[in-house]
């Protein structure tokens, strides 16, 4: 038998539980930080996001701007604060739109298959192989533009993925042989599917939905920074990249600061995935 | 066989001597103070269950150990170069000299032991390649000198073939092929015949035993099943949580064993010794129905056919039927034991299914005198579920029985008390009530799946091969647990297992399974004296060597 | 081949499909759209024979039918918002046609630039296991896959185009002028393209590198005395690039994204562009042709990388 082998496996798992799980901590940090600094962007910014002044256009980061200052002479850094609360915002409702959508689906079609299934599938697959950001910007086009249109059409673009990775799992699940003993003892198909299977689904689910906060924060930034997203005077990261990148030159910093926040928020939230993901992969049965 | 069951001449010169040898992975010591050598010609046995150190100890013999493992005591020397030396760092540009050339190795799994994308005949020659000037000419007639030595036939075909194009027997022969074409002087067999069919099995020990009978070569064979080290070995070694507990000659372990561990392990393998009687035998009688009453039987199952949907659900592909088991008839009296044994693949699990309505692309007759049977499962790890409690997974099936029947429910104290109650019949303390599977072992595992699946108290209970992933001295105690609570609650079982043993050991009735068909069946000792099908005796046919 | 038959099928219904909903979604939908097409010059008169000229008083299927020949046969319809001239709209065909070869270029360069140095660094990173270049490996292509690849290519107009002046920003070479010269500027955007993927697609090799390292075939591979370069080269990196081919084609999709994305940041007439700035516009047949195109691109690319896929894994080929 090889269990002398996995034996080692598990000396190895050791080592690694001792030193910690530093993706679930680092990307709890930045993530938290993010939500953080947007949660009080809503509220209260160190300075207005619309007064301009023709004095101080182009800053360069000081004390009192830490970010510096943009070619209306307006802080950066708050308007960073508010862009990366819609951002965050968005990306909030359109993961939990997509994910509770797929919960259902993936749920329904994955335990019972048949005809339903079959369609369902035909359909997710379609719209995984087309580029995310095209079918939205495609959506846009026929919806129009702003921001509710935005997150439906992000909304529904992203389903798909939860449907595939909430199937997979049941269809995974549904097979097993506690689940075929729990048919046995006559246990009912709603009981199975949400008392049986799904908290064995979970961690799966959550790597998704950091995944898709990922997706959705790229791009909600990249469809602001096309310009069809949120619109001024709304401030927003990619709208800002799009602005700074025509004063590149004379004010770098402008453009640094929205578009390394995008790049704190994205790797914080993809950290704390595989942080997720390690975490219970070492949990899960110890075998 | 009598003859090679006495013991080695010892020889003054060994062909391999392990002094000492201890093993670290982490902080925790795999093999602890091993001391064992193998002559020319000789065969020894390592016997232990998982975790004794035995795959550890071959893995470092052939150089092979992880990085994550290190040598903390002793040497092995070969053939008097000496090859690891406690302290030093494991030589692997020396070991290369040896590997493939004078040592040799066959692994336990063959499905996964070749590399899937190459062709088996380029696999075998690269041993050519790696250690002879043979011109590259000259390797393909080599290569299928070595496949007919072990017995593989229509061998230029199966030079171009992959992996996955043979069965397992093929594929550990391709295996021994490749271990044999240099003609080393050591050969490392680690549970080469656990994954195949006990026919297979017979094959490839034999296959062993004329190699070494012909290269006269050293080998170490590493094994989990005592019946089948002293079939092959002259010399057998028991090992115990990481030390060598006992080393005596194959006849002598059996017959004088010096150490209460080996007496266990002897004890624990299934024999055709029954233990004691039986409860289905006292209470109930067999099924040969002596006590004259006509009694009531717990399922009738008649001339049932079982198919199977093949291909997959796509647009085009037009589904095929394949008929699984056919024609099964036979009836399960209430507290029996009835025993199906065959290969894997025969239709055993196909028509346990079947039964229990899990697949109902049937047809003939299914009758049920029982309210919901219940299941065991082969694989402890699988079978419960792994977000619950396990208080929570003893008394799931009487919430659901309640649900199902106002006249069944209980409490939520009388539920907890019944679930105590069947923790304790298990054999587990209440301790284990909040604990989650994960925090138990494979044995504990399968007991609470026992409690779970005979909570409910049902007249009828199958068990899908409830032993076959746990060790033999498990194996002895969840039999007995098994046992003992169909004797407290009086359940008939359908006990399917591969190993004829272990059916023996538990039915009242036996049925033999080949093919998708009940080719014999009938009371246990009868069949076993005198079976009547060829096929039959050829399972029986280990012991009849 | 009965597979090959069957995805061949499959391939052309999905096209198909694909089609359908294009045309539902941009001449279904959207409803009668005349009067934004014209705008302030419209009178009824002028939108009746507009109505007219576009077929628009044809049943839906009539419709499709006339749409989807005349996409065969090269006629793309016309644009509502780039006229040729006075009183002619621009047909679609050559609003796109010198604009196709830039995307297409700028894929194909960041596929290539993926490929290239993926592979290398996955097995280098593979062999690096548990020493410190793992760890560095780890945090680089964290980062790198968290950029936005409008972002870094803001990063590398300025990095490569203002400090080290490399290239000049907005300075486009066309393809038609000096082929060379437009390659060589559109190396940068494409390498703002496969930057994320490449860091993708060498942790996915190096995860599939180190599965296979784990796998039974290579301890026997280690059996026989085979060195570990042999172990390497001989055994698991061809297993462990067969699941890195169906990974490159699943990117394809995320690739093109990238572009349309990545032409705006260098200012690169290529379709992503138009289409951008059509969809601003709500010029819908252009915006139709355009989804079209792209789609089937990358449902071809799909049914070409399965294909691919059958052919060098023996385990589907030698069923």
């Amino acid at each position: 038998m090889t269990q002398d082998e996995s034996r080692t496996k598990v000396y190895r798992l050791k080592g690694l539980k001792q030193r910690g799980n530093p993706y679930l901590w680092i990307g709890l940090f930045m993530t938290g930080t993010a939500v953080l600094m947007a949660l009080v962007g809503f509220f209260w910014t160190p300075c207005s996001t619309t007064a301009m002044s023709a004095a101080e256009r182009f800053c360069a980061p000081s004390p009192g701007h830490p970010f510096g200052t943009d070619n209306f002479g307006r802080d950066i850094l708050s308007r960073v604060m508010k862009g990366a609360g819609s951002t965050i915002f968005i990306s909030s409702l359109v993961v939990f739109f997509s994910g509770g959508l797929g919960i259902v689906i993936g749920a329904l079609t994955g335990y019972f298959g048949g005809l339903l299934d079959e369609i369902v599938m035909r359909f997710t697959d379609a719209v995984n192989g087309f580029p995310s950001i095209l079918l939205a910007l495609v959506m846009i086009s026929i919806l129009g533009s702003g921001k509710k249109n935005l997150i439906l059409s992000l909304g529904i673009v992203f389903t798909p993925s939860f449907v595939r990775i909430v199937r997979s799992e049941f269809i995974r699940l549904r097979d097993a042989d506690y689940i075929s003993r729990a048919r046995l003892m006559g246990v009912g198909r709603l009981r199975i599917l949400f008392v049986h299977i799904l908290p064995n689904i979970f961690s799966t689910f959550w790597v998704s939905v950091m995944i898709g906060f990922n997706n959705g924060i790229l791009a909600e930034s990249g469809m602001s920074y096309l310009g069809i997203g949120v619109r001024p005077p709304d401030a927003s990261l990619g709208e800002m990249l799009s602005d700074a990148q025509g004063y590149l030159l004379r004010a770098p910093w402008y453009a640094l600061a929205p578009g390394l926040t995008i790049v704190w928020i994205v790797l914080g939230f993809s950290l704390l995935g595989e942080g997720i993901r390690q975490s219970s992969g070492e949990a899960s049965d110890g075998r | 066989m009598e003859d090679r069951v006495g013991m080695f001449p010892k020889n003054e010169n060994p062909m391999i001597q392990i002094q000492n040898l201890s093993v670290c992975f982490g902080g925790t010591e795999a093999v602890k103070n091993v001391d064992l050598e193998i002559a020319r010609g000789e065969i020894l046995g390592v016997v232990g269950e998982s975790g004794s150190g035995k795959s550890v100890t071959a893995l470092t013999v052939m150089g092979l150990l992880s990085e994550s493992g290190r040598i903390t005591s002793g040497r092995v020397i070969f053939d008097k170069d000496v090859l690891i030396e406690s302290g030093e760092r494991l030589n692997r540009a020396l070991y290369r000299r040896y590997q493939g050339q004078r040592m040799s190795m066959v692994f336990q799994e063959p499905m996964t032991s070749l590399n899937p994308t190459r062709r088996v005949g380029a696999q075998v020659e690269e041993m050519l390649m790696l250690h002879t000037e043979l011109p590259r000419q000259q390797w393909r007639e080599k290569v299928l000198e070595s496949f007919v030595s072990v017995g593989l036939r229509d061998v230029e075909q199966l030079y171009n073939c992959y992996p996955h194009q043979l069965s397992g027997g093929m594929r550990q022969r391709v295996m021994i092929a490749m271990a044999v074409i240099l003609h080393p002087d050591l050969i490392v067999a680690d549970e080469p015949t656990t994954a195949l069919d006990v026919t297979v099995q017979n094959q490839i020990i034999a296959l062993l035993r004329e190699i070494n009978q012909k290269e006269h070569n050293a080998m170490l064979f590493i094994t989990h099943d005592l019946n089948l080290a002293r079939r092959l070995c002259h010399r057998i070694a028991v090992m115990k949580d990481g030390r060598v507990v006992e080393t005596q000659s194959a006849k002598d372990i059996f017959e004088n064993p010096r150490e209460e561990y080996t007496r266990s392990l002897i004890q624990a393998v299934p024999t055709r010794v029954r233990c004691k009687a039986r409860p289905g035998e006292s209470a109930t009688g067999t099924g040969s129905a002596v006590s004259g009453e006509i009694r009531r039987p717990v399922l009738e199952v008649h001339d049932l056919n079982v198919y199977y949907q093949e291909g997959t659900n796509s647009l085009f592909g037009r589904r095929k039927r394949r008929r699984v088991v056919s024609g099964a008839d036979f009836v399960l009296y209430p507290g029996e034991v009835m025993g199906l044994v065959g290969e894997s693949g025969c239709g055993k699990s196909s028509l346990s299914k079947a039964i229990l309505g899990m697949n109902r692309n049937v047809e003939g007759e299914i009758r049920h005198f029982s309210t919901r049977p219940q299941m065991i499962f082969q694989d402890p790890y699988s079978s419960l579920n792994p977000s619950r409690t396990v208080g929570w997974l003893l008394q799931e099936p009487l919430r659901a029985a309640g649900r199902l029947d106002k006249s069944r429910q209980m409490s939520e104290a009388d539920m907890r008390a019944a679930a105590c109650d069947m923790l304790r019949r298990v054999g587990l303390d209440e301790s284990c009530m909040n604990r989650k599977p994960s925090q138990l072992s494979g044995g504990q595992r399968q007991r609470i799946s026992i409690g779970q699946a005979l909570i409910t108290r049902p007249g009828f209970v199958i068990a899908d091969e409830p032993v076959s992933a746990l060790d033999v001295t498990l194996q002895a105690q969840i039999m007995e647990l098994m046992q003992r609570l169909q004797e407290e609650l009086g359940v008939a079982y359908l006990f399917i297992s591969h190993d004829i043993n272990v059916v023996y050991r538990m039915s009242d009735r036996i049925m033999v399974m080949k093919d998708g068909e009940i080719v014999e069946q009938g009371d246990t000792e009868e069949l076993f004296a005198h079976p009547r099908e060829a096929y039959t005796k050829l399972l029986l046919q280990e012991d009849l060597e | 081949m009965q597979y090959f038959g069957k995805k061949t099928v499959t391939l052309i219904m999905t096209l198909f499909l694909v089609s359908v909903a294009a045309f539902l979604a941009f001449q279904i939908i959207p409803g009668d759209v005349v009067g934004s097409i014209l705008g302030t010059e419209a009178t009824p008169e002028r939108e009746a024979k507009l109505r007219e000229e576009l077929g628009f008083n044809d049943p839906p299927v009539v419709r499709y039918m006339n749409w989807i020949t005349g996409v065969l046969r090269g006629d793309l319809g016309k644009s509502w918002r780039y006229s040729k001239s006075m009183n002619e709209m621009m047909p679609v065909a050559e609003l796109i046609g010198d604009k196709l070869p830039v995307t297409l270029w700028l894929a194909v360069l960041s596929v290539l630039l993926i490929v290239i140095v993926s592979v290398p660094l996955g097995v280098f990173w593979a062999k690096s296991r548990g020493r410190a270049a793992d760890a560095v490996f780890s945090v680089l292509t964290q980062t790198a896959m968290a950029v936005p690849s409008f972002f870094l290519g803001i990063l590398v107009t300025y990095l490569f185009g203002m400090v080290l002046r490399w290239f000049t920003p907005g300075g486009y070479v066309s393809y038609q002028d000096n082929f060379v010269g437009f390659l060589g500027y559109l190396i940068f955007p494409a390498l703002s393209v496969a930057v994320p993927k490449i860091a993708m697609t060498a942790r996915f090799l190096r995860n599939s590198l180190l599965t296979e390292m784990s796998s039974d075939y290579v301890r026997t591979a280690r059996s026989k005395g085979a060195t570990e370069q042999r172990v390497m080269y001989g055994h698991v990196l061809r297993n462990a690039l067969m699941p890195v081919v169906t990974f490159l084609g699943m990117i394809i999709a995320e690739i093109v994204a990238g572009s349309i994305v990545v032409e705006q940041v260098f200012g690169l007439p290529g379709v992503g562009r138009l289409l951008i700035s059509s969809i601003s516009t709500r010029d819908l047949p252009v915006v139709e042709i355009l989804v079209l195109y792209i789609t089937a691109v990358v449902i071809v690319v799909y049914f070409l990388v399965d294909i691919v896929y059958r052919m060098i894994d023996p385990r589907i080929s030698h069923k």
